[in-house]
């Protein structure tokens, strides 16, 4: 209880500032789809929030507690697989695979761990790749149980009801934006619980230096483990959500390291270690490969009349640009590392600090 | 007499290397300990063996009448026996009030709580003022005074100061010599590794010294200064 009334106090004493913010940008989300119509937009807020999960979980372990995975699309996976193989084969709604997801990543998440959990440092990362390979190997080969390489394709989503009450049968994005909207809203929930409790202070401190925090009385193995526990729990969250919107997983996308890296870009991207770093990952990362490869960008410089349509330049990037999409993204990623290494976030509030001590 | 830790025939072999061999001594309670000895004299191996991260090969350690041989660290620093580290070792990305926090969390669970106990303990070491500082941009004297504070904050019992003063100016060293002073005089005992003879004479109770692994000397300051075979270990032996 006394930790509860202390949640309370933590919250009285943020800036009403902030908090009317963040409450004020919450509440035009929830209105948003009322407002916008486009398909479009909305799709692209449901990826934005599918990151922002992502990210979010991938954050309580890599973030805060400093072990940094590269095998997240195991749970990832999990969750997908759980979810689609229950719809698919078992009728199940994917309500109850999504729980299922959950306890199956939990469960990966303890095999993985107290495995990967005794390495550190460069050799925990490729334990934690090799450890996804693994699943995804299994999931290819185990052909009776997951379609092996056809994946698994969602022919319909059982509507959802409560009692006789049709709630929503799908049929449009707007559900699905709501259910992202609340994960995400969800995960940087977990995310502030965290970083303003005894857990935060623990996982931080075995992130600085294990052998220290150890001697302070916090014991590594059970925290690392409970960190690997809620991050795991998430992005299975996010697994499942990405499957039953995509309608469509197989090996190569669900458990791939693709998937891996793209989890941890998100999160490096946007400030690591930081309530809101996922989420500015996320604003960042979805908008850009989503212009880069619908070619917004050779659209806009032509419509700005800075190249001509005619002319063979602008041939060329009309072309070529949008199959160099991934190319792109990947030199615009390098950047963002090289000259901000503490994520877009960190960068904006190091800028903002110093301003600040300009005009003071 | 009221031991508070008793090292049983505690031996610690890396391969054939006998780190520690055979060494017994018990720690009164309230007392300063001094541990001194030659450089890889088993110094630090000891304090690793009595604090858990090492399990000793051989022999037996009894904290407060119960055995803690093969403890885990967490578990020992529970039962109030904390260490500090020859090389510093704060935690670089939080503030130094967070740093002590953590050490106060072993007792507490409450953040307030925690704060309340972490701000006193800075406050004892004298950094009250820099609580808000970022640890990592601490220099040596004060990340030294940090680490004390920070395991201060365990509310050991039996606190182990590993080099404390190790690259500290004489100011500085004068500084942690009155905490340690100030420690005792709460009741806290100590076991304090130190090179320097003047400093280690001045506030220990009683020395144990060791020598290749082997406890060569044990005795109030005096005696081991009179001790041939302990000016010997340090000086090499005299042909006179």
């Amino acid at each position: 209880m006394s930790i509860i009334t202390e949640i309370i106090e933590t919250l009285k004493k943020t800036p009403p500032a902030r908090l009317l913010t963040f409450l004020a940008l919450t509440g035009a989300l929830f209105i948003f789809p009322q407002v916008v119509d486009s398909p479009y937009a909305l799709h692209i807020m449901i990826l934005v929030f599918l990151s922002v999960i992502m990210g979010g979980s991938w954050n309580i372990l890599g973030g805060y507690t400093g072990q940094y995975s590269v095998g997240h699309a195991a749970y990832f996976g999990s969750g997908a697989y759980a979810t689609m193989m229950l719809m698919q084969f078992r009728e199940i709604p994917p309500w109850f695979g999504m729980l299922a997801g959950v306890a199956a990543a939990i469960a990966a998440g303890l095999i993985i761990g107290s495995i990967c959990f005794r390495l550190r440092g460069p050799y925990f990362v490729l334990a934690s790749i090799a450890a996804t390979e693994i699943m995804r190997l299994s999931a290819l080969n185990l052909k009776d149980l997951t379609n092996g390489a056809e994946g698994i394709l969602a022919t319909e989503i059982p509507p959802l009801s409560i009692g006789s009450a049709l709630i929503t049968d799908f049929s449009t994005k707007a559900p699905f934006y709501y259910i992202g909207l609340v994960f995400a809203l969800a995960i940087i929930g977990v995310t502030w619980l965290v970083q303003h409790s005894k857990l935060g202070y623990c996982f931080q401190a075995i992130r600085e230096d294990q052998d220290a925090s150890h001697s302070l009385g916090i014991n590594p193995g059970m925290y690392k483990q409970l960190s690997l526990t809620i991050s795991a729990a998430f992005t299975s969250l996010a697994g499942s959500f990405y499957a039953v919107y995509i309608g469509f997983i197989d090996p190569t996308t669900v458990l791939s390291l693709d998937m891996s890296v793209q989890i941890v870009l998100i999160c490096i991207i946007g400030g690591i270690g930081t309530i809101f770093g996922p989420v500015v990952g996320a604003l960042v990362l979805v908008p850009l490969s989503e212009a880069l490869r619908s070619n917004l960008i050779t659209q806009t410089l032509i419509s700005a009349g800075l190249v001509s349509e005619e002319s063979p330049v602008g041939q060329f990037l009309k072309e070529n640009l949008a199959h160099a999409h991934v190319l792109i993204y990947g030199i615009l990623v390098v950047v963002v590392i090289l000259f901000m290494p503490e994520g877009v976030l960190g960068f904006l509030r190091k800028r903002l600090a110093e301003r600040r001590s300009k005009t003071a | 007499m009221n031991t508070i830790l008793e090292l049983r025939h505690v031996s610690k072999f890396f391969g054939g290397l006998a780190a520690n061999s055979d060494i017994s001594f018990a720690l009164e309670k309230g007392m300063i300990k001094g541990l001194i000895g030659p450089n890889g004299a088993g110094k630090t191996t000891l304090f690793n063996c009595m604090t858990g991260y090492y399990p000793p090969s051989r022999g037996e350690i009894l904290f407060k009448g119960t055995s803690i041989t093969g403890l885990r660290p967490d578990r020992v620093c529970r039962l109030g026996m904390a260490r500090t580290w020859q090389k510093v070792r704060p935690l670089v990305k939080m503030t130094v009030l967070d740093n002590v926090m953590v050490g106060a969390l072993c007792r507490v669970n409450s953040l307030v709580k925690a704060r309340e106990i972490a701000m006193e303990q800075l406050e004892v070491v004298g950094m009250a003022g820099k609580a808000r500082v970022i640890a990592g941009g601490l220099p040596i004297g004060e990340r030294k005074k940090l680490e004390v504070a920070r395991v201060l904050a365990t509310k050991p019992e039996l606190l182990l100061l590993d080099e404390v003063m190790g690259g500290l100016n004489p100011a500085e060293s004068e500084e942690i010599i009155r905490l340690i002073l100030e420690i005792k005089s709460r009741g806290i005992t100590q076991m304090v590794i130190e090179h320097d003879m003047k400093t280690i004479m001045r506030i220990s109770d009683r020395i144990v010294v060791l020598n290749s692994g082997e406890k060569l000397a044990e005795g109030a300051p005096a005696e081991i200064v009179a001790n041939q075979e302990v000016v010997d270990a340090y000086l090499g032996e005299s042909n006179a």
